[in-house]
């Protein structure tokens, strides 16, 4: 019975394949005549696997590969969370809105079924698979709109950039397991010994050398999915060409699964209570890498953030400077920083969602996405404009908001871990993140409008986007609800 | 013959795989480079699962690999039919709308 046991354990899993293949089938029933029927299918998809999700308590191990634990299931309902409110974005985006758009939701259902791999294995060829899967759906979504130069070239260099760091993580993988004789992250770190051929630590007490290649070569493919420096070029191009709903995804979901993967490779590997003593120490070092690509990778975000006069460009490049701030928690390899960067994530996923539903209304609104075209929309679209202004403030990381609270999180972990230089710097890049966000809110508040035409007004998406204010600011100056489940979800070093 | 071997060769088309990388114009070229790079990796696992493995891991690692890379090269080769039709080169230096 065995068997059935695991197939048990990965239900949710098996939920979101079986209805990405029933969004499929109904597309193919109703002749992609009506998508909208497909964007339903997938909204019941998201919701019966997160009850199927939310019914998992025990800590079981599947098939020797799949980690079904708390920390798994806190960026597995955050992908169902995040997808969901794009499949909302889909539907309700006025130039999306189209026939013949129901594979756009099986490839969302299908880079959901490998975000739900990828963060919950210590296998390394799961991970390298759940990766994978998210890729190549994230490829074809990015160039969804075949007609479309912009998604045309943003597909080709995601594809590009996509393939090239795939391809060193998985030589970084065959290196580590020629060093250890083993895939599985928790051997690697608990077994072998002095004299013994296998694991990480008769390696380490050899040569350090060798298994720093190895794991910064890994740590590329998780800098690529988390857009880090140095591999945050695609970020710009791909974000601002691919459809806006996609965008969303990517810089949400996508890069949640990144550092869901990035903390359990780190944390099962070096900072786990039973991993050996060696390679523990070893970890700190990795850390002290980690800290010093946090520190270019907020500077570069933030600095070339400043000049962008496209909105989604704009966010592109915050994006990757909350990867940074992210990376700040990753870095001081233990559980502070690790619940930090958890809460952090939480946080960016009302603030972010949010910014890029605002972008979606205005671009709904005025056509493009530039920031001269948001001129006094303050004024004819007043209640999205407040909203975005709290979005806006919790993304600098001002109070009273829950990126005020993350960002306090985030420095005080640095701090206490003896990187007191690094949220130094982080402190000096949130002052410049100030002026080109603000630079929107400017423009929204207090320039004179263009023209004198109202915008239609769209309820449930305008609904929507109050929501996610009133979460932001609200669970800014109440964090309890958050951190509790952030705490009970931190069961990965345990 | 000595697992040295079978690490140098795969170093050596990781490099080589790198420099299709770089220097190429042509996205036919970049995507052999990728190619070229997933291999590599394929012969290290199958020499390392040879010399000192002692389960199927790293063949099974390979294979999956090779499926991976079929797959990738599905969709790669999709974008860029795509692009072709659309902008008329596969050189990613003139597929370049988007920038400031």
């Amino acid at each position: 019975m065995e068997y059935w046991d695991g197939m048990k354990a990965i239900a949710p899993e098996l939920w979101l394949t079986g209805f990405a293949l029933l969004a499929l089938l109904v597309d193919l029933l109703t002749k992609g005549r009506n998508s909208r029927t497909v964007g339903y299918v997938t909204l019941a998809g998201l919701g019966v696997t997160a009850l199927a999700l939310m019914g998992q308590s025990e800590r079981v191990t599947a098939f020797g590969m799949v980690e079904v634990d708390a920390f798994g299931r806190f960026f597995k309902l955050f992908t169902l969370a995040a997808l969901a409110v794009v499949c909302v974005f889909v539907m309700s985006d006025r130039r999306e809105r189209q026939h013949g758009i129901g594979e756009y939701y099986f490839l969302l259902l299908g880079a959901a079924v490998g975000i739900f791999f990828m963060v919950s294995t210590n296998n390394l060829l799961l991970l390298v698979l759940g990766l994978e899967l998210l890729s190549l759906a994230s490829y074809s979504l990015a160039g969804f709109h075949k007609g479309n130069k912009a998604s045309a070239e943003a597909a080709l260099k995601y594809v590009i950039f996509g393939g090239l760091s795939a391809g060193v993580m998985i030589f970084g993988i065959s290196l580590l397991y020629g060093l250890t004789g083993t895939i599985d992250l928790a051997e690697m770190a608990t077994l072998g010994g002095e004299g013994l051929p296998r694991g990480l630590v008769s390696q380490l007490a050899a040569s350090p050398i060798p298994v720093g290649i190895a794991v910064t070569m890994v740590l590329a493919g998780f800098a690529y999915k988390i857009s880090a420096v140095p591999f945050h070029f695609w970020t710009p191009d791909v974000y601002q060409g691919a459809p806006t709903p996609v965008t969303t995804f990517l810089a949400v979901a996508s890069k949640a699964a990144g550092f869901g993967a990035l903390l359990r490779f780190l944390g099962v590997m070096f900072v786990r209570g039973d991993v050996q003593g060696l390679v523990a120490d070893y970890g700190g070092q990795v850390g002290l890498l980690i800290a010093v690509l946090a520190a270019i990778t907020m500077t570069v975000g933030n600095v070339s953030a400043l000049g962008q006069s496209s909105l989604k460009r704009l966010l592109a490049f915050s994006s990757v400077a909350h990867a940074g701030y992210l990376l700040m928690g990753v870095a001081t390899m233990n559980n502070e920083g690790f619940s930090a960067a958890l809460y952090y994530m939480a946080a960016y996923y009302f603030m972010n969602l949010g910014a890029f539903g605002v972008v979606l209304y205005f671009e709904g609104v005025n056509g493009n996405d530039h920031i001269d075209s948001l001129k006094g929309l303050g004024r004819k679209a007043p209640l999205v404009s407040i909203v975005m202004v709290a979005f806006l403030v919790s993304l600098t990381g001002l109070p009273p908001t829950m990126g005020y609270y993350g960002k306090f999180l985030l420095f005080t972990a640095a701090i206490d871990n003896g990187m007191t230089w690094l949220a130094v710097i982080a402190g000096l890049n949130s002052a410049i993140s100030l002026f080109y966000y603000f630079r929107i809110a400017k423009a929204l508040f207090l320039e004179e409008p263009s023209d004198e035409s109202v915008p239609r007004t769209q309820p449930i998406f305008t609904g929507m986007l109050t929501a996610f204010g009133v979460c932001t600011v609200l669970f800014g100056l109440y964090v309890s609800p958050i951190m509790q489940w952030v705490v009970s979800s931190m069961d990965l070093l345990g | 013959m000595g697992l040295e071997a079978y690490v140098v060769v795969a170093t050596i088309l990781f490099g080589l795989g790198i420099a299709c990388l770089i220097t190429r114009r042509n996205v036919i070229y970049v995507l052999m480079g990728i190619e070229m790079i997933l291999n590599s990796a394929n012969i290290n696992f199958v020499a390392f699962n040879r010399f000192n493995g002692d389960g199927m891991d790293g063949r099974m690692f390979a294979i999956f690999v090779i499926i991976l890379a079929a797959a990738e090269a599905a969709v790669a080769l999709g974008i860029v039919l795509n692009v072709f039709q659309l902008f008329g080169t596969v050189k990613p230096s003139d597929v370049d709308l988007l920038r400031e």
